[in-house]
């Protein structure tokens, strides 16, 4: 790229590069747009309808006021809070105690990691069946309880690897000055892996905001999620992709804006700590 | 570094000059790391261990929801043997898993070499192609459904407007290669990210020793490039896999198994949830959590030891 002048392979370079922006960032845009078409044309054979069509806010509407739209989004709120403080009250203290103690040898971690791996299906057979009996079935705790499972192994490996980039000599000083266990962790420890706490809680919110499986199988009324109402748009005899983009297009907003800002740690994030991107 | 901080915790406790409390005793070291962890460690024997037993225990029977349940002993097993419809899906996972990731892995390479270079918002484009990650895939399902819609969709409408004409994406024929397709697209953002934060870290010398020797640059990827790209590649593969096998959120917002789609996971949730059967259901479930195990594994080794390499 030394060369200044319009070259062929810098023009290809920003052909390929734009295509692939392009393409990636294409159906999402798509999904904003369609969220202010009417129903004429969305459903309209050209594409220059589909492309150019007047703006109009029907869809939010329809979405706001003929569905429960807001009950659900509070749901999937209160759902991924409450399951990403279970998973951090849970997480923490653990991958703390196998990154400084290798507590259980990794057997445990390994477990730990292994009960990720179990397929979600597996696991909805017998959790149905005795949520069934404890009557948590439709219910807030139910679902927290669930995602609390299937958050709490990657939290813990994550975690277990930031707790690992903290020099045990730091620790050590503060014990030599006589500071007990607790307040070593609160004040040496904790403050250095806050940014690791922070990414991983983001990171538990949205696995669980985006959770599908279990709120699908596990919520009737009550506690129905927002992609199960989403999913709902579609698969009924007519098709709602208006009212659908509307929900996706503010639905999939949080998580946007999260991919943004956490730039630095997604890629850290989604191989456990493996690769720092 | 373990045993130094442990003599400094014993002498702490010695210095007390007295028989410890219960809460001192505690806070040592021997207990405190399993205090630590034994919330966690609580969870996993819920959340882990009552499933296995759970449906190992159900395996052998014939069973529904509700009505009572018969001993079969190993008949479920027995039965799925022979089961063409375990078969066929098991095999189309395992032809989703190679497909996207062999398509993954290349285009990653593809575009990690292309951006390996500084480049006028280089930034900005890293960061704007990480956005699909972490959208809900079932959402993604659903609008790629409605993109590639025979009549209105939009891919089709493109497809008609560049004179190519219309094309079935959810003929039975293509419908399995189009929900590759679809992971792909969500995905490939990852395996290009880790590879391009794989080749920034590269040693610049070597590259440059290899240039003075008048190595080509194709000698120079696969003799240098590749062997030490090897173990990101193998990272990619192993947490790809883990997931693929797993597949489920675009199956249910595409096709939900209909035209030669369906894929283990996707057969175990019909089996007990659709057709109530607990019991053989219980039976695909246990198989397909060993096939999981195995790579969980293998992809544990491999995550401890980069991890290890990191520090």
């Amino acid at each position: 790229m030394k060369n200044k002048g319009i070259t062929f392979k810098r023009v290809l370079f920003w052909v390929i590069t734009s295509l692939v922006l392009l393409g990636v960032l294409g159906p999402l845009l798509w999904i904003y747009l369609t969220a202010f078409k009417s129903s004429s044309d969305i459903f309209a054979g050209t594409l220059g309808r589909q492309l150019l069509f007047t703006p109009t806010l029907d869809n939010f509407k329809r979405l706001f006021f003929q569905f429960p739209y807001f009950k659900t989004l509070g749901n999937s709120l209160i759902i991924s809070l409450g399951s990403t403080a279970l998973v951090m009250i849970i997480a923490l203290p653990a991958a703390y105690s196998f990154a400084r103690w290798n507590t259980g040898g990794g057997h445990i971690l390994f477990n730990t990691i292994a009960s990720r791996m179990f397929p979600g299906v597996v696991a909805a057979i017998p959790f149905f069946i005795l949520f069934r009996k404890l009557s948590l079935l439709d219910t807030h705790i139910g679902l927290i309880l669930l995602f609390m499972y299937f958050n709490v192994s990657f939290a813990t490996f994550l975690l277990y690897g930031f707790f690992r980039d903290v020099p045990v000599e730091l620790e050590q000083a503060a014990m030599i000055d006589g500071y007990g266990r607790f307040a070593i962790f609160r004040k040496v420890v904790l403050p250095l892996v806050l940014p690791g706490i922070a990414t991983t809680s983001v990171f538990c919110l949205i696995w669980s905001w985006n959770e599908f499986l279990f709120s699908f199988l596990f919520s009737r009324k009550v506690a129905t999620t927002i992609t199960v109402l989403i999913s709902s748009f579609w698969g009924s005899i007519d098709v709602q992709y208006g009212t659908m983009a509307a929900g996706a297009a503010i639905s999939i907003l949080p998580t946007l804006i999260a991919a943004w800002f956490m730039q630095r740690y997604i890629i850290r994030g989604l191989t456990f700590g493996a690769v720092k991107g | 570094m373990a045993n130094v901080k442990g003599s400094v915790a014993t002498v702490n406790e010695n210095s007390l000059g007295r028989k410890p409390t219960i809460w001192e005793t505690l806070s040592g070291e021997k207990y405190f790391k399993w205090m630590l962890a034994l919330p966690l460690i609580i969870v996993l024997l819920v959340f882990m261990v009552y499933p296995l037993i759970f449906c190992l225990y159900k395996s052998f029977f014939q069973s529904s929801l509700s009505g009572n349940a018969i001993f079969i002993g190993l008949e479920n097993y027995r039965v799925m043997l022979h089961d063409i419809n375990f078969w066929i899906p098991l095999g189309r996972t395992f032809q989703v898993t190679v497909i996207c990731i062999v398509a993954e892995i290349l285009i990653g390479l593809g575009l990690g070499m292309l951006w390996n270079r500084d480049f006028k918002g280089q930034n900005i484009v890293r960061g704007l192609i990480l956005l699909p990650l972490l959208v809900a895939p079932l959402i993604l399902s659903i609008v790629w459904n409605f993109l590639l819609e025979y009549n209105i969709g939009f891919i089709n409408q493109l497809f008609v407007a560049i004179g190519l004409g219309r094309v079935n994406w959810w003929a039975p024929s293509g419908a399995l290669y189009t929900i590759c397709a679809i992971t792909i697209w969500q995905w490939f953002p990852f395996s290009t990210s880790v590879l391009l934060a794989g080749l920034k870290s590269l040693p610049k010398d070597v590259f440059e020793a290899a240039r003075v020797d008048g190595a080509k640059s194709w000698f120079t990827f696969r003799k240098i490039t590749l062997p030490m790209l090897s173990p990101l590649i193998v990272i990619i593969t192993l947490l790809r896999t883990m997931w693929l096998i797993r597949l489920f959120d675009p199956l249910y917002g595409t096709t939900r198994g209909a035209v030669g789609t369906e894929l283990l996971d996707w057969m175990v949730y019909r089996t007990s949830f659709v057709y109530f059967d607990i019991g053989y259901g219980s039976t695909l479930a246990i198989m397909s959590l060993f096939l999981t195990m195995i790579i969980g594994a293998i992809m544990f080794k491999q995550l401890i030891k980069t991890l290890n390499a990191s520090n």
